[in-house]
């Protein structure tokens, strides 16, 4: 049983926009997924199905194998955490701590546990230190983390991100891939996230599925996936930097095998000068 | 009006002993003296209490490390919603007085009485001391601060659910309208520059009004769907941990409540005047 399963999904936005055709998609239980594909290709769109926020026109969503109902909703939500791309989307309580709270509260729990999950949340991405800021006074980074804590002090499950790296700087960027490795690793947790920075999906991901205008129109592991740049050419993507050099040195004589992630092609590199 | 309320959250931030009391104990005092001078019956007694609850609040001002011209600016920036009001009851006569005598015949038939000036002034005494009260609480008090205290004080949930959200995008949409206007400055549009036309200049600050319109409302609609994932229903509310008042802040709120209630009282029961 997989935790999420989409089936034949369709969805039309009003006014007879088609956003998603034919959606097949699998998240196993502890993988790391990435939904690439270039803007209005569907991701965010595809993303909200996961946790009952829009209903499928056609086809149907199972998550752990059960379909999205009205009964089972909160559940759903619980089980599915979403984390948006702007921050001050889902940021709206006054107080970091309170935001962080809002999750927890909703799900009934008593305030010793409210207080035990928000500072555990906090601490897990590093930020127990502004529990009592106010979010216009943080900065673009911590306000993600700001709101990838106000989901996980819910302890879903399935984490999705969309773009999560957007507005980050190279090191905020660094650090957030430390911390959606360890959220897999560490916790066990299924991580879906959303991106066109190709460059960034073989550090994080395991298992990537590329979009185009609302359709899959390739899935597979890192490998199988860079391996196709015609492919990603035509759906406005490109391989990722690393993948591109090493294939250019392969061209032109250069024995080096072909590494997807800084640290394989640095020992890649390193095997291919005898070092 | 959006750089005022930037520098009331400044001033709110400082560090003094007034800003660090509880925020409860400076809503009931705000509160208590509001109450006090309006139960004060209208007569020229309200002089001396109003004199004696000026001075108690200067010595607080005083406490807060704020400049004075910061209460003078925000004191005046009131004048224009409560001076006319009271401007406007020198021409009327009211209920409290059985006899006017005219100082001043002006045409139409309009009258300026002795009496109605008394009680203009009478009126002038409660506004200014109230709205001192409540420039002190503003200016020494974080809006999150103030929400909390109420919270813990008994306002209802929802209220606070909805107050509390509304601080939070009251900043967001304070930083979107200075980043706008960032942008107009950049690319040049001054609305006071007498150069362009008058219907240009309105034109493009209906589109920026237009804009900002536009903007929440479709922020509204993210931010929904983001407290959707998060378990948001009928129950909601903000979280505010439970917290008791120190030793020092029961003393002080007790004190300042026993003034509040004895100075006007003594002042009614021993006929003192200073004026």
């Amino acid at each position: 049983m997989h935790l999420i399963e989409t089936r034949n999904l369709c969805y039309i936005y009003p006014g007879e926009v088609k956003a998603l055709h034919n959606i097949n998609f699998i998240a196993p239980r502890n993988a790391r997924i990435a939904v690439i594909g270039s803007n209005g290709a569907g991701k965010s769109t595809l993303f909200k199905h996961f946790n009952g926020i829009f209903k499928p026109t056609s086809g149907s969503v199972l998550v752990r194998g059960e379909p999205i109902t009205k009964q089972n909703t909160k559940e759903i939500r619980k089980f599915v955490g979403i984390v948006f791309q702007n921050p001050d989307d889902q940021i709206f309580a006054p107080t970091v701590e309170q935001d962080v709270a809002f999750g927890p509260v909703n799900l009934g729990l008593d305030p010793e546990t409210i207080h035990h999950r928000v500072h555990e949340a906090l601490r897990v991405v590093g930020i127990e230190h502004l529990a009592n800021r106010v979010p216009h006074h943080l900065s673009g980074g911590e306000k993600k983390r700001v709101a990838i804590a106000g989901v996980i002090a819910m302890e879903p499950e399935v984490l999705v991100l969309d773009e999560p790296n957007a507005g980050l700087d190279p090191r905020g960027v660094a650090d957030l891939n430390t911390f959606i490795n360890s959220l897999s690793k560490k916790y066990g947790m299924t991580v879906i996230f959303s991106t066109h920075d190709v460059g960034l999906v073989p550090e994080i991901a395991d298992y990537i599925y590329v979009m185009d205008k609302g359709r899959i129109v390739a899935s597979g592991t890192v490998d199988e996936i860079f391996i196709q740049p015609d492919m990603l050419k035509s759906v406005r993507l490109d391989v990722p930097v690393i993948p591109k050099l090493l294939k250019s040195l392969q061209e032109n004589g250069v024995d080096v095998s072909m590494a997807y992630t800084y640290a394989d092609a640095e020992a890649a590199l390193l095997r291919s000068f005898g070092k | 009006m959006i750089e005022s309320l930037f520098q009331i959250e400044r001033d709110a931030n400082r560090d003094s002993v007034i800003h660090r009391i509880d925020a409860r104990v400076k809503i009931a005092i705000a509160f208590a003296a509001i109450i006090a001078l309006v139960a004060v019956p209208y007569s020229t007694m309200i002089y001396t209490v109003g004199a004696i609850f000026f001075a108690f609040f200067c010595i607080l001002w005083c406490f807060t490390g704020l400049s004075p011209l910061v209460f003078v600016k925000r004191a005046l920036a009131i004048i224009p919603l409560w001076g006319v009001i009271i401007f406007f009851q020198i021409f009327l006569k009211n209920k409290y007085y059985t006899t006017y005598d005219v100082v001043l015949s002006l045409p139409f038939g309009i009258n300026i009485y002795a009496q109605s000036i008394e009680f203009a002034f009478i009126l002038l005494v409660k506004f200014a001391v109230c709205i001192s009260f409540i420039i002190l609480l503003s200016s020494t008090t974080k809006m999150q601060d103030m929400l909390e205290g109420g919270a813990r004080m008994g306002l209802p949930a929802e209220f606070a659910l909805a107050l509390g959200m509304m601080i939070r995008y009251l900043f967001v949409f304070g930083y979107m309208f200075r980043k706008m206007n960032e942008t107009l400055k950049t690319k040049c549009f001054d609305a006071f520059d007498r150069h362009l036309s008058y219907r240009y200049r309105l034109r493009q600050l209906g589109y920026m009004i237009g804009t900002m319109f536009i903007r929440s409302y479709e922020q509204g609609e993210r931010v929904y769907t983001s407290m959707l994932c998060r378990g948001y229903g009928r129950e909601s509310f903000l979280f505010v941990e439970r917290k008791s008042l120190k030793g020092p802040e029961w003393a002080f709120l007790s004190f300042s409540l026993l003034f509040i209630i004895v100075v006007p009282v003594a002042v009614w029961f021993g006929q003192y005047r200073f004026f």
